[in-house]
Order: structure tokens, then C-alpha cells, then sequence
């Protein structure tokens, strides 16, 4: 038997190896694995995260100080040409540059500002909308549900949800717990709760 | 740090957290920019890096990442800029302190868009205020601004 060949008959073993384990000993039960995704959708839905991913072409302000959410002002929007970079003249990153102002009300910053596709929306979704939407590669960026959790991990924008500036309440937990929960989560069939 | 401010070189001796804003007015004596607010929140500070408007009194200067253009820094060497002459030809000031972000603003808009419908318009200056409420005038300008700059004026 040729090196190449041991080599192939190794991985070919360990990936059915792997997957045998996977399918006798789940990560996680089916309770536990909505349990896991109710912590996502914590995050997912929090003021930080859902402001920026909205159906329509308006971000929203929210936080102590506004009362109700309110649409961003200045007539701020995702941008004519459904960029989510802004209008001309009036981009976001004309205010929101690479670290959070430090005065109060000052434009908080994070690299490549910007407004979330209009197909990921989470303002206002429920748990299910959200948990189908996450998964479906047509309203995700074409993301498996790996690439989403380290998108999550990794995305300088996704980790300002974390570290958003004095004054404004960070989304639950860090970047980190998120992604390990993504990946429990979708080690155990990625369930959705139902309606 | 060294700037390119309206095509010339700048020495700027200070915190890189220091707004942009600050260095322009108080280190390199450029007055146009003016301050409003401090939070990015009226647009008078408007200037230009390589071409987008920014609002200076925000930025800090370690993020400035390209040539900064100011409202000295728009007209050619005998003519005004469009904005600028359109700006005098409608009178659009009244007091007149947010009018360098407002034009500012302006140029950016007529650089992507050079024939902006009013929604265009109101789609860029948004984030430019006018305590004196010139807004029609300010609208106006930029369309004659659009027709001069069309016709190479």
C-alpha cells in the first residue's frame, strides 16, 4: 500500500470514526440544544446586534436616554443602492470611524461600519424567525452555521456588540461564549424552537 | 504626525487621540472647519479625507488615513468651486457657521451624483444642521451648484 494511500485510508476512518461519535453521543440533548440557542438569541436580538440588522432602510437608536427605539437621525440610511454603506454625502463611516467617541453621545466606531443585508433581519423577529433565518444560506451571506460562528468570533463590526462604548449596554456575554454556543448548538442538529 | 491638508504637507505634534478638528484650528491655524457640537452630531466641522466627508471634531487624528481637504482647499486658483458660487448666487447664509460643512457636504454629493434629485439632496445633508432654518436656499444652491458644475463653470 502506497504512503498516499495509508494516508487516505487514515482520514477516510477517522472521519467515520468522528461521525459515529457524533451520532452516539449527541453534544447535547434536544432540550439542551434550545436552551443553547435561547442564549444566541439573546445575543442576536439585543439593542447592539438587531439595531444595525433591520428590514427596512433605517437603523435604529435605542438605550436609556431615548425611551422607545427611535430611528437613527440625520435621515441616516442603508444607502440608495442597498449598500448598507450609507447615501452619498452622508455615509456611515462619515461619523463612525475605527473606536467608540468617548463622550457622551458621541458616534460609536467599529471597522467597516455599516448597515446588515436587509435579508438578515432580527429588529423585532422572534426567536424562530431569527433561528430559520440564521440557517437559511439565502438570508445568512451563504454562511454555513461554521462560517457563522466565526464570523461571530472574528468580525471586528460583530465584536463591537460586545464593547460598545460607555453609556450603552453591551449584548449578553462575549464574542467567544457566543461562538462556542453556535458550535454546541449546531453540533447538536441546530434545532429551532416552534411557534 | 505629517498631513496632507488641501495638497499640502503638515507637521502635527500631538495625542493621536486629538480630533482632527483641533489639530486643523488650533495647530495648523486652518479656521473653516468650525465647531458645533463635538459629537458628530451638526455637521460644521465637515471636512473631506480623500474625498468622503468626515466630521472632524470625532475623528481622532491616528485614524486620519488619507489627504484631508478643507473649504480652503476646494476652489482652484481663480475660480470658486461651484458649491461656493452657487452658495453666493442664491445668498444662502444667513449667519453662516455651518456653511463650510454644508458645502463640504455638497461637494461630496455633486462628486457621486452630479445631477441630484431633491431626495438625493435631502439623503446627503441629513447630518448637516442650519440653526437658522436656510434649507430651501441650501437645496437650491446645490441644484445651480449641479447646473454650473455641469456645464464646466
Amino acid at each position: 500500500m502506497s504512503s498516499a494511500t495509508t494516508l487516505l485510508t487514515a482520514a477516510a476512518i477517522s472521519i467515520f470514526a468522528l461521525g459515529y461519535a457524533s451520532a452516539q453521543e449527541p453534544a447535547l440533548q434536544p432540550g439542551e440544544a434550545l436552551a443553547e440557542w435561547a442564549g444566541i438569541y439573546a445575543v442576536l436580538s439585543h439593542p447592539r446586534c438587531a439595531n444595525c440588522h433591520v428590514e427596512d432602510d433605517r437603523p435604529r437608536w435605542s438605550g436609556p436616554h431615548y425611551g422607545a427605539t427611535r430611528v437613527h437621525g440625520f435621515n441616516v440610511q442603508r444607502g440608495t443602492d442597498g449598500s448598507g454603506l450609507g447615501n452619498p454625502g452622508l455615509r456611515c463611516t462619515t461619523c463612525h470611524f475605527e473606536s467608540n467617541s468617548k463622550d457622551l453621545h458621541g458616534p460609536p466606531g467599529a471597522e467597516n461600519w455599516h448597515l446588515a443585508p436587509a435579508e438578515m433581519v432580527w429588529w423585532q423577529k422572534s426567536s424562530a424567525q431569527i433561528c430559520a433565518q440564521i440557517k437559511d444560506p439565502t438570508r445568512n451571506g451563504g454562511r454555513s452555521l461554521e462560517e457563522i460562528a466565526r464570523h461571530v468570533r472574528d468580525d471586528k463590526l460583530v465584536g463591537w456588540g460586545w464593547e460598545p462604548g460607555a453609556g450603552r449596554e453591551p449584548a449578553p456575554g462575549s464574542a467567544e461564549e457566543t461562538y462556542l454556543a453556535l458550535e454546541r448548538w449546531a453540533d447538536a442538529g441546530a434545532p429551532c424552537p416552534v411557534e | 504626525m505629517r498631513l496632507t491638508v488641501n495638497g499640502r504637507p503638515v507637521e502635527i505634534e500631538a495625542d493621536p487621540e486629538m480630533p482632527l478638528l483641533w489639530a486643523l484650528r488650533d495647530i495648523a491655524g486652518i479656521l473653516g472647519p468650525k465647531f458645533g457640537c463635538g459629537i458628530a452630531a451638526c455637521g460644521a466641522c465637515t471636512v473631506h479625507v480623500d474625498g468622503t466627508p468626515v466630521r472632524s471634531c470625532a475623528l481622532p487624528l491616528g485614524q486620519v488615513n488619507g489627504a484631508v481637504t478643507t473649504i480652503e482647499g476646494i476652489a482652484s486658483e481663480d475660480r470658486l468651486h461651484p458649491v461656493q458660487q452657487a452658495w453666493l448666487e442664491e445668498q444662502v447664509a444667513q449667519c453662516g457657521y455651518c456653511q463650510a460643512g454644508q458645502i463640504m457636504t455638497a461637494v461630496a454629493l455633486l462628486d457621486e451624483i452630479p445631477e441630484p434629485t431633491d431626495q438625493d439632496i435631502d439623503n446627503a445633508m441629513g447630518g448637516n444642521l442650519c440653526r437658522c432654518g436656510t434649507y430651501p436656499k441650501i437645496r437650491a444652491a446645490i441644484h445651480k451648484a449641479a447646473a454650473l458644475k455641469l456645464a464646466g463653470l
